[in-house]
């Protein structure tokens, strides 16, 4: 079976090629659904925009820089509290967002010299902060603001400050992956290669699109630690601007989501020879063979075969209980584009779960090769899903538990299906041992929440009271309720 | 002694306490039953307006996007809003109004919106759909233009402009509550069905307070139907609850059809809900019912339990929508609180600076109340920073850091509040939003002490 054109999509027939159901012996090369091409308009999609891909995703993780957005307020105020990625400074990327605020005035006149102010401002407001970025937005794009040159004038003129300019206004490209593009790129251009680090180990990787939510880079952060091996670049999760100008120095690039990063190690290849390792860091297996590449890179395959022997014995009999609880349980994966096959067989081969549809939102060709060669057959698909479609996907496959963002999730809910945070995970960390466990138990307790059991029940329905004088087997109760019309009980609703 | 005005000294901002007009026009456009809004424009700009609307209801409110690429960048984006239209029609049959509301992009680009509205009507919808109406409402909201404030009121003004059409007098009251919560609605149905009147509810958002059914169909909609905005035309009066979220709506139904417009100051506490029945009464000849006056009495006796002994003196920011800070102010100084620092985040200034509402408060305070306008949240941490001592902030969760970094107790109160669990779902407004606010900024100065082991023992015997 190729693609499915669903019911809901009658009226708009170009979504069949973004929507397939795995049968045997297919060959993903015949049967690839479309991806990353235009949205089809208001088909309620659930992509983000170009800005959202540059400032939310990947800019907004750093650490120790300020963001400033160029355009109207809310392109910052809708980026800000969104996200859940941690680091060590206090959490200074969480907690603030700047804006030039463009009025009419600006649009008309150009946003230049307000642009200036508000750099200045803000390095004022925070003296300790001497790194910035500016992102270009849609209206600033369209009258053609030159960021780069009042980025420099202000560097010029305040001598201590460095300034990243990224052009990522929202009508560019097809959804939130084209910002990632334009930051990989343009960071790789204007930026790499301007910092020399302090080098401590003789071993040092850059860790590649890890974005610490809920401190899933700290995990990693801390493997590396104990095998020896020093992160010079993390990409950008707990990221520091200036270590991240020094990714060239590093041995190897590890690579995370290859999605939205895969970009900077393939010019970190190119330009300076540094190999890139994709890892997967989700699931046990997938976690010891990612270390165990590292390890047998560096020729330190003792130290990797340590780390992962402590680590499986703290966490292996936590997800073996789990495990028995979860084996045959049914999952959707909607998330962004690479979790569908990072996730798929870590739930399959090491949960014993059953995954019957994936969706994503920015997902590549790549993407989905790599998702529908690792995951089952009769496994249903999906590019750029969207409501309708996954409200008819539920009733074909019946989840017992859905991966996806918090709208949806408050969407499913009120069709009795728990939904688990896939982006900003529900109680992470999820990466690495301890990760994949947390995973487990946030499933579990989704799953098995007597919640869903009361969801379900209609109190009106009175099949109760005849289970109960089935149970009382005509033996006379304490209190007759007999005379009673059955309205006096629970009104009708 | 007074109400001192000033402007935030930068161009710049740091913090945004206000989202920009396209997110104010969702929101009200959320409001009518059988509406998906469009939003024509970048996809982030009706994505992350449905996140911020989960973020604060845990619900999933259905907006589309004309999804805007390059090529509409370079030749303009009027094709999409065509294929969007035609996609959402054809695609939701029950669906029967779709606002158009413009972005900062397509209002730079200059698509005729208008021009697309008349085109889709002849050529497509009379052709397929002849028996179905579907109001295509052009909403133009460019994002560099005020802010959400302006861009509710706007969506609120053209909607209605669009609809109302008149026929027979309804007996009725349109009730323009501005950007409030299901909680407040509730309460706002619950005064006008105790005095007796009959009302049409612009927009009536409780339902957006949804519960999970058996059957599987509990769904957050709003309940303001295409019928209802019609029928404005034909309302005794109307009643403005937020002046700066509603009042150009009104004002058009009085100048095009006769109707009305009063403007109620924001019923936030004991004088503020006084009015508002007063105006009902004076509107609809309907009598105050006793049982308000019980409920009146209620929330007196609750402020009277806690204004002398805690709530007296303690130093308070609020900021958040302009009439809500407005009413939160004059809530305060009833119960004794001094408001000493105002911040209204958008460029309105030149209305703000003339509020009736401020005028009065100033002749009520002996100290200074500080309004900014134009403010972000560095104003209000720059004080803190500069010395400014507080004990209370009243505001939305985006300046959560502050309250968090600083130390000072702070009661979540409008949108967004989505750092405190189902605040949505207790009112504000009306005798029993005063009851809500006196108790809870009461528990939460009571917290503190404990917290800080400040005279935490008076809460012994009390």
């Amino acid at each position: 079976m190729p693609f499915v054109l669903f019911k809901c999509d009658e009226a708009i027939p170009e979504r069949e090629k973004h929507c397939y159901v795995k049968a045997p012996g297919e060959d993903v090369h015949e049967y690839l659904p479309a991806a990353n091409i235009a949205t089809i308009p208001g088909s309620l999609t659930e992509r983000g925009c170009s800005y959202c891909g540059a400032k939310l995703v990947i800019g907004g993780a750093i650490k120790d820089c300020i963001q400033m957005i160029h355009g109207p307020v809310g392109c910052a105020y809708n980026t800000w509290h969104t996200k859940r990625y941690l680091s060590d400074n206090d959490n200074f990327q969480l907690k603030h967002v700047c804006s030039t605020d463009m009025k009419e005035v600006h649009i008309v006149y150009g946003g230049m010299k307000r642009l200036e102010k508000a750099i200045k401002e803000a390095f004022e407001a925070y003296p300790n902060i001497k790194r910035m970025i500016v992102y270009l937005t849609c209206p600033t794009a369209l009258i053609g603001d030159d960021i780069d040159r009042v980025a420099k004038k202000v560097m010029r003129e305040l001598g201590d400050v460095d300034i990243f300019c990224v052009s990522c206004p929202g009508f560019a490209g097809v959804s939130q992956s084209k910002g990632h593009h334009e930051f990989n790129m343009e960071w790789m251009r204007g930026k790499v290669g301007e910092y020399e680090p302090e080098i401590t180990s003789p071993y040092t990787v850059n860790l590649i699109g890890e974005y610490n939510i809920q401190g899933d880079g700290f995990v990693f952060e801390d493997y590396m630690r104990r095998m020896g091996i020093q992160v010079i670049g993390h990409f950008t999760g707990n990221g520091s601007y200036d270590m991240l100008r020094g990714m060239h120095r590093a041995k190897l690039n590890v690579v995370i989501c290859a999605r939205s990063a895969g970009y900077i190690a393939n010019e970190l290849k190119r330009r300076y020879g540094i190999p890139r390792l994709d890892i997967d860091p989700w699931g046990f297996e997938y976690v010891a063979e990612g270390i165990r590449k590292i390890g047998a890179f560096f020729g330190i395959e003792d130290r990797a075969e340590k780390l992962i022997a402590e680590e499986t014995a703290k966490w292996k009999p936590k997800l073996d209980w789990y495990r028995k609880r979860l084996a045959g349980k049914k999952i959707c994966i909607w998330t962004g584009g690479p979790r569908l096959w990072h996730w798929v067989k870590a739930f399959e081969d090491e949960l014993g779960m059953r995954v019957v549809a994936m969706s994503c939102k920015f997902g590549h060709p790549d993407d989905f090769e790599k998702a529908i060669s690792r995951g089952s057959e009769g496994t249903i698909y999906i590019d750029d899903g969207n409501e309708l479609e996954f409200f008819e996907v539920i009733e074909m496959v019946k989840p017992d538990l859905i991966y996806t963002g918090p709208r949806v999730g408050d969407l499913v809910k009120k069709l009795h299906i728990p939904y688990l945070n896939g982006h900003g995970e529900h109680n992470g960390p999820y990466m690495g041992f301890e990760g994949f466990v947390n995973m487990a138990r946030d499933m579990y307790n989704a799953i098995y929440s007597p919640l869903w059991e009361l969801a379900k029940e209609d109190i009106r329905n009175d099949e109760w009271m005849e289970e109960l004088e089935e149970e009382d087997g005509g033996e006379e109760s304490g209190a007759d309720f007999s005379g009673m019309e059955s309205g006096e009980v629970g009104a009708e609703g | 002694m007074g109400v001192v005005l000033v402007e935030k000294p930068r161009e710049g901002v740091i913090n945004p306490m206000y989202n920009c007009q396209p997110c104010g026009a969702q929101y009200v456009c959320i409001g009518i039953k059988d509406c998906i809004p469009l939003v024509h424009g970048g996809q982030g700009c009706c994505t992350f307006v449905r996140l911020l609307f989960a973020q604060h209801y845990k619900e999933n409110f259905s907006i589309a996007s004309t999804s805007l690429h390059e090529d509409a960048a370079v030749f303009g984006g009027m094709k999409k809003i065509e294929e969007a239209v035609k996609v959402l029609v054809r695609r939701h049959p029950n669906l029967r109004v779709i606002p158009i509301i413009t972005t900062c992009s397509t209002e730079t680009i200059g698509d005729d919106v208008e021009g697309v509205i008349r085109k889709l009507k002849r050529t497509f919808l009379e052709k397929e759909f002849p028996d179905r109406e579907v109001y295509l409402i052009p909403i133009h909201t460019p994002s560099y233009s005020g802010s959400h404030v302006k861009g509710y009121d706007t969506a609120m003004f053209s909607l209605v402009a669009y609809l109302a059409e008149k026929s027979e007098p309804n007996g009725k009251v349109n009730v323009f509550t501005g950007w409030m919560n299901p909680g407040d609605i509730r309460e706002i149905k619950h005064i006008l069905a105790e005095m007796g009147v009959d009302y049409i509810l612009l927009m009536d958002i409780e339902g957006f307070d949804s519960p999970i059914m058996p059957d599987r169909s509990g769904f957050a909609t709003g309940n303001t139907t295409v019928e209802d905005i019609r029928d404005t035309a034909n309302s005794t009066a109307s009643i403005v609850l937020c002046k700066y979220e509603g009042f150009k709506a009104a004002e058009f139904l009085e100048k095009r059809f006769g109707v009305p417009a009063v403007v109620t100051p924001t019923p936030i506490g004991i004088r503020n809900t006084d009015m508002f029945l007063k105006n009902l009464r004076r509107i609809t000849g309907r009598r105050i019912p006793d049982s308000l006056v019980e409920e009146r009495g209620r929330a007196i006796d609750a402020m009277v339990d806690l204004a002398h002994m805690f709530l007296a003196d303690k130093r308070v920011a609020i900021y958040g929508d302009p009439d809500l800070v407005i009413g939160l102010a004059q809530f305060c100084v009833e119960c004794e609180m001094k408001p000493v620092l105002l911040l209204f985040g958008d460029d309105a200034s030149k209305h703000y600076a003339k509020d009736e509402r401020l005028v009065e408060l100033e002749s009520k305070v002996e100290y200074d109340i500080e309004v900014v306008m134009n403010a972000d949240f560095w104003e209000l941490e720059r004080r803190i920073k500069d010395g400014l001592k507080l004990d209370l902030i009243l505001g939305h969760s985006k300046g959560r850091y502050v309250s968090i970094d600083y130390g000072i107790p702070m009661v979540r109160v409008g949108f967004p509040t989505f750092d405190r669990a189902g605040l949505w779902r207790y009112p504000v407004v009306g005798y029993n939003g005063a009851i809500w606010l006196a108790e809870t900024i009461a528990n939460t100065i009571f917290e503190d002490m404990e917290r800080r082991k400040d005279r935490e023992w008076i809460l012994n015997v009390w």
